[in-house]
């Protein structure tokens, strides 16, 4: 498996794109920069909602709230893209290292989870009315959300450190 | 001034700090130091995109408890942010792009409290996004952004 891996990664460091992500002089720093303000919209927009679903800053309506999500996809967006950027450039950097692979993990973990809760109470929420309180079983879903997007951005913190990467 | 800067530096903290294998070490500051961003322009870039008058379902009035948060999110990176100088005083100290950063970081905090004074100060009358307001949260949302840029620099130094 880990040899696969290896000569996926060796195949796509050959790669023209992967070449011209890691030599063109500041595409990677400009890539840091959109990948850090993309997760600060992110975590700061979903952490908002969260908060409000775990009960914080009652007076504000949950479709209020809810409203404001579509900047949080926009920085998930943005860090997708950068992020995928950064793997195509440098995939030996990631593909061994233990600190991307529980990054990946939280990241399906927050993904599904958010997903799950747009699909399954996204219209209720958008529709509902002011005064509405979150029914307890949202707790849940926004907690997760809150450690699990936390552990995505840990993660990739560590990614030089606990991981092996650069 | 260099005599100051190496002085920190080679301490017995800013050693260990540099030094020392643990994660508990460089990389937990580093992780507070994100989280605290995070939070900060976070919460700041929530209030923001509401003064600019997105999400105009939320009320003002219920932003302002953001307040406590954001200032815990600036000094979790106050205090981080000064514990990573000490470890690189000699390189940092004398950087222009970090005194860069750090005069950005400044006027975003006081773009922050005009913010406060302007929507949150003048009682429950004045609590509506004025082009005052406005201006301020554009500022507030570029000077974040270029603080996040002279940061990332701070790498490559």
């Amino acid at each position: 498996m880990s040899g696969t891996l290896e000569a996926f990664a060796f195949w796509l460091r050959g790669t023209p794109v992967s070449e011209a992500i890691r030599v063109l002089p500041w595409l990677w720093p400009v890539c840091e920069i959109l990948h850090f303000f993309g997760l600060s919209l992110l975590v700061g927009v979903t952490g908002f909602f969260d908060c409000r679903l775990l009960g914080f800053l009652p007076r504000v309506p949950l479709s209020a709230a809810w409203s404001l999500m579509p900047w949080a996809r926009i920085g998930f967006a943005i860090s997708a893209v950068t992020g995928v950027t950064f793997f195509v450039g440098a995939p030996d950097q990631y593909v061994n290292n233990l600190a991307f692979l529980f990054k990946l993990v939280f990241l399906l973990l927050a993904g599904a989870n958010a997903l799950y809760f747009e699909f399954v109470f996204g219209k209720r929420i958008a529709e509902s009315k002011e005064g509405e309180q979150a029914p307890s079983a949202y707790k849940t879903i926004a907690a997760l959300s809150l450690v699990s997007w936390f552990f995505v951005v840990y993660w990739g913190r560590m990614l030089p450190f606990i991981g092996n990467a650069f | 001034m260099m005599e100051l800067l190496a002085a920190l530096e080679n301490s017995g903290f800013g050693s260990w700090l540099r030094e020392s294998p643990s994660i508990w070490a460089y990389p937990a500051v580093l992780t507070l130091h994100t989280l605290g961003l995070g939070v900060l322009v976070g919460a700041n870039a929530v209030l923001d995109l509401r003064l600019l008058g997105y999400a105009p379902g939320i009320p003002l009035a219920s932003l302002e408890r953001l307040f406590p948060a954001m200032w815990i999110g600036f000094w979790v990176n106050a205090i981080s942010g000064v514990v990573l100088f000490i470890g690189d005083a000699t390189t940092k100290g004398t950087t222009l792009v970090f005194m860069a950063k750090l005069l950005i970081i400044v006027v975003g905090v006081l773009v922050l409290v005009a913010i406060r004074r302007t929507v949150y100060g003048q009682g429950v009358e004045a609590l509506i996004a004025t082009p005052k307001s406005r201006l301020l949260a554009l500022a507030s949302l570029v000077l974040w952004f270029l603080a996040i840029v002279t940061g990332r620099y701070m790498a490559y130094v």
